[in-house]
């Protein structure tokens, strides 16, 4: 039986990169064009498809045109075409053809294009199925891509050979701000991809640390678990890894929300800033724990508004915890904070403990 | 016939011993059927004092010295925190993550990698046993001066152990501190600069603290492996002129990978840290036969840490990679 899988390329994905537009999000698109900048993805699309060695046990459902169709001739993988797309290829054309592959079954996406295109997959996706991302866009920040076309390929191989699934991140990122060299991002959701790192690496001391993601984050779980005071109030941020805490006390965190929690209950759920200052009101023991951000690593001030600089003055530095597995922290040059408040910024600055394993720790810089 | 694999993942000295040395190891391979001889472990250990130039009371031997290391860290983590940079030498790593009470690795950031002391004396509060290898592996970088020993140990509280495995290669040893100073300790090995992995002649060279529950650690390393170190210490010259090959070699190889876009980080060791864009390199380098470390388990991907090797080996890896390079394009 051949594993069925969807393929949609954003064929405006990096045009802008080779003009200097940092993007091409909106309007930026027609002024790309009237630059002549040349499309990148097709190419992509290309070094994918040649690169995937499992050709005799995929199917492929494409969309139509240059959005697929016209890249997958050439390569002996049976495939049919679904849906139909606009003139002029928009967001919509992304989301509407996504919609229709996962109607029509299929077991993988791979999606060639950015940061854009990858928050467009996550609006359709979600998490009902695995994802592949081509990174060829100009803006590639979310780690939910793989390295590069050929990497993807072996994911796709992966998946049929049925590895393991993990999440990684699909970031947000502000193209104003990317414009004028600031790099404004803030966590946007999750998307489940198979897990490659197994198979990537060889030798003895990858194969020595080989282990799932989510079997590392209920090991920075338990561990936290076993620290905790039944007399502090602890906020919960944003991701995974804080949510594996919550799961190990068994209470339902909300995943992108600050959840507060005290004497191993829910106390209150998706915080806003005023709730938060209003429970450190109440509870004078308080700790907030946190997760990076994959790639940037920023700890506050993206994806974590509500942990604002009051709320991190009123809690102080020394009731900071920051978890995040090992494979995270080492793909991050240091820790970063943005609070929007220099003076907090700079007091968060130097050395954060991150708790990356059962009773291990790594003392990572943190910058602002 | 499958061809050799091009090995330059292990950071071996790529040219053999010399011909007495071999002989000195046949020799001790006579007497199979009995244990090594005491006389001949003392000599030893009065050989490599003398080399180290410390008395040799100090001299701990041990067959090989991660084995060493895993010795030590078994009895000192006891009620002790575990202070290591990261990335370290990996083996050592996994033996302090299965005893310590709590392991926290200070962070060395690229592209320096420097180890801030500041950041290291602040977990020094309560007792710890810090390990830092000094070169630092896989970055080959000096972490440790004179200043930051003097500061870690002045800390009653703290055992310092530090790996000098390149010491041959760097040129620098804290070895003649440990006398006056208890709770430090050294560990160092023949197997690179000797030319001598095969033989695993490991040891430390341990102040007080550490002697102390080393006198009932006595190993009976193989006969071999003490008649072919005994016969290398004799006249360590060989070992000074690989040495220079090496380092020249490196220097050569250092050249020929700038001109391909690699990013190459400082190295006082006998292996280059590299950072290459190419993905999955150390798979597609074993598929064409040449054997290189994948160190993107401790930094990030795309970090591959390569051993010098012979001329002609170092000169079929600058061509192996240029073919993974255009492979990739």
């Amino acid at each position: 039986m051949k594993h069925t899988i969807g393929l949609i390329v954003n064929l405006v994905a990096g045009m802008g990169g080779s003009v200097g537009l940092k993007g091409t999000d909106g309007a930026m698109y027609e002024k790309a064009l009237a630059l002549r900048a040349q499309p990148v993805t097709p190419k992509m699309t290309k070094t994918l498809l040649s690169h995937i060695q499992k050709k005799e046990e995929i199917s492929l459902v494409v969309a139509p045109g240059k959005m697929g169709e016209e890249y997958v001739k050439e390569f002996d993988i049976p495939y049919t075409v679904l849906g139909e797309v606009s003139e002029e290829v928009s967001a919509d054309d992304t989301k509407r053809i996504g919609s229709e592959m996962l109607r029509n079954k299929i077991e993988l996406l791979i999606f060639v294009g950015g940061d854009g295109t990858a928050r467009d997959v996550y609006d359709t996706v979600d998490s009902e199925i695995p994802v592949v991302g081509v990174p060829a866009g100009v803006k590639v920040f979310s780690s939910v891509f793989a390295v590069s076309a050929r990497a993807a390929a072996e994911m796709v191989d992966a998946f049929v050979e049925g590895t393991d699934l993990t999440e990684r991140e699909v970031l947000d990122i502000d193209e104003d701000a990317f414009r004028e060299d600031r790099l404004a991002s803030k966590l946007y959701g999750y998307l489940i991809v198979p897990n490659v790192r197994i198979i990537l690496q060889s030798g003895k001391e990858a194969s020595s640390t080989s282990r799932s993601s989510v079997d590392s984050k209920k090991e920075i779980a338990a561990y936290i678990v076993e620290q905790m005071d039944r007399k502090t109030l602890y906020l919960l941020g944003p991701g995974t890894t804080v949510k594996a805490i919550a799961d190990e006390m068994g209470l339902r965190k909300t995943l992108l929300g600050i959840d507060g929690v005290f004497a191993g209950k829910l106390v209150s759920a998706d915080l806003n800033e005023e709730g938060i200052l209003k429970l450190l009101k109440i509870y004078k023991k308080r700790k907030i724990i946190v997760t990076p951000i994959g790639g940037n690593g920023f700890i506050f001030g993206r994806g974590s508004k509500p942990l604002s600089p009051e709320v991190i003055k009123r809690v102080g530095k020394e009731n900071i915890i920051v978890v995040g597995t090992k494979d995270k922290i080492k793909s991050m040059d240091c820790l970063r904070v943005d609070t929007g408040e220099l003076k907090v910024d700079l007091s968060l600055c130097g050395y954060l403990e991150v708790t990356v394993d059962y009773k291990e720790g790594i003392m990572v810089e943190v910058r602002c | 016939m499958l061809k050799r694999a091009i090995k330059l993942n292990m950071n071996e000295m790529p040219y053999l011993p010399p011909k007495a040395i071999i002989e000195a190891a046949q020799k001790g391979l006579l007497n199979l059927n009995r244990y090594s001889n005491s006389e001949d472990i003392e000599q030893l250990r009065v050989f490599l004092a003398d080399y180290a130039e410390v008395s040799s009371e100090h001299v701990i031997l041990g067959p090989g010295s991660d084995l060493l290391l895993r010795e030590t860290i078994q009895t000192f983590a006891k009620g002790r925190k575990i202070v290591m940079v990261s990335p370290s030498f990996f083996p050592t790593v996994q033996t302090a993550k299965q005893f310590a009470t709590k392991l926290i690795s200070i962070r060395l950031s690229p592209p320096e990698f420097n180890l801030n002391l500041d950041f290291l004396m602040n977990e020094l509060n309560e007792p710890c046993l810090v390990i830092i290898d000094n070169p630092n592996n896989p970055t080959g970088k000096i972490l440790l001066d004179r200043h930051a020993v003097e500061e870690i140990i002045k800390n009653k509280n703290v055992l310092l152990l530090i790996d000098e495995a390149y010491y041959e290669y760097s040129g620098i040893t804290f070895a003649d501190m440990v006398e006056d100073r208890p709770n430090l300790a050294i560990t160092r090995t023949m197997d690179k600069a000797f030319s001598l992995a095969g033989a695993r002649v490991g040891y430390a060279i341990a102040g007080k603290v550490f002697l102390e529950t080393f006198s009932s650690f006595y190993a009976f390393l193989p006969s071999f492996s003490l008649h072919a170190a005994i016969e290398a210490l004799k006249n360590p010259e060989y070992m000074r002129r690989n040495i220079h090959r090496v380092i020249e070699e490196k220097k050569r190889e250092m050249r020929a990978l700038e001109k391909l876009d690699v990013q190459i980080f400082p190295s006082s060791t006998n292996f280059l840290l590299v950072k290459t864009m190419v993905p999955d390199a150390v798979r597609m380098l074993k598929d064409i036969g040449i054997l290189v470390s994948d160190v993107s388990n401790q930094l990030s991907a795309g970090f591959l840490r390569i051993s010098i090797g012979t001329r002609e080996d170092n000169d079929t890896f600058i061509a192996g990679y240029k073919r993974i390079l255009k492979d990739c394009d």
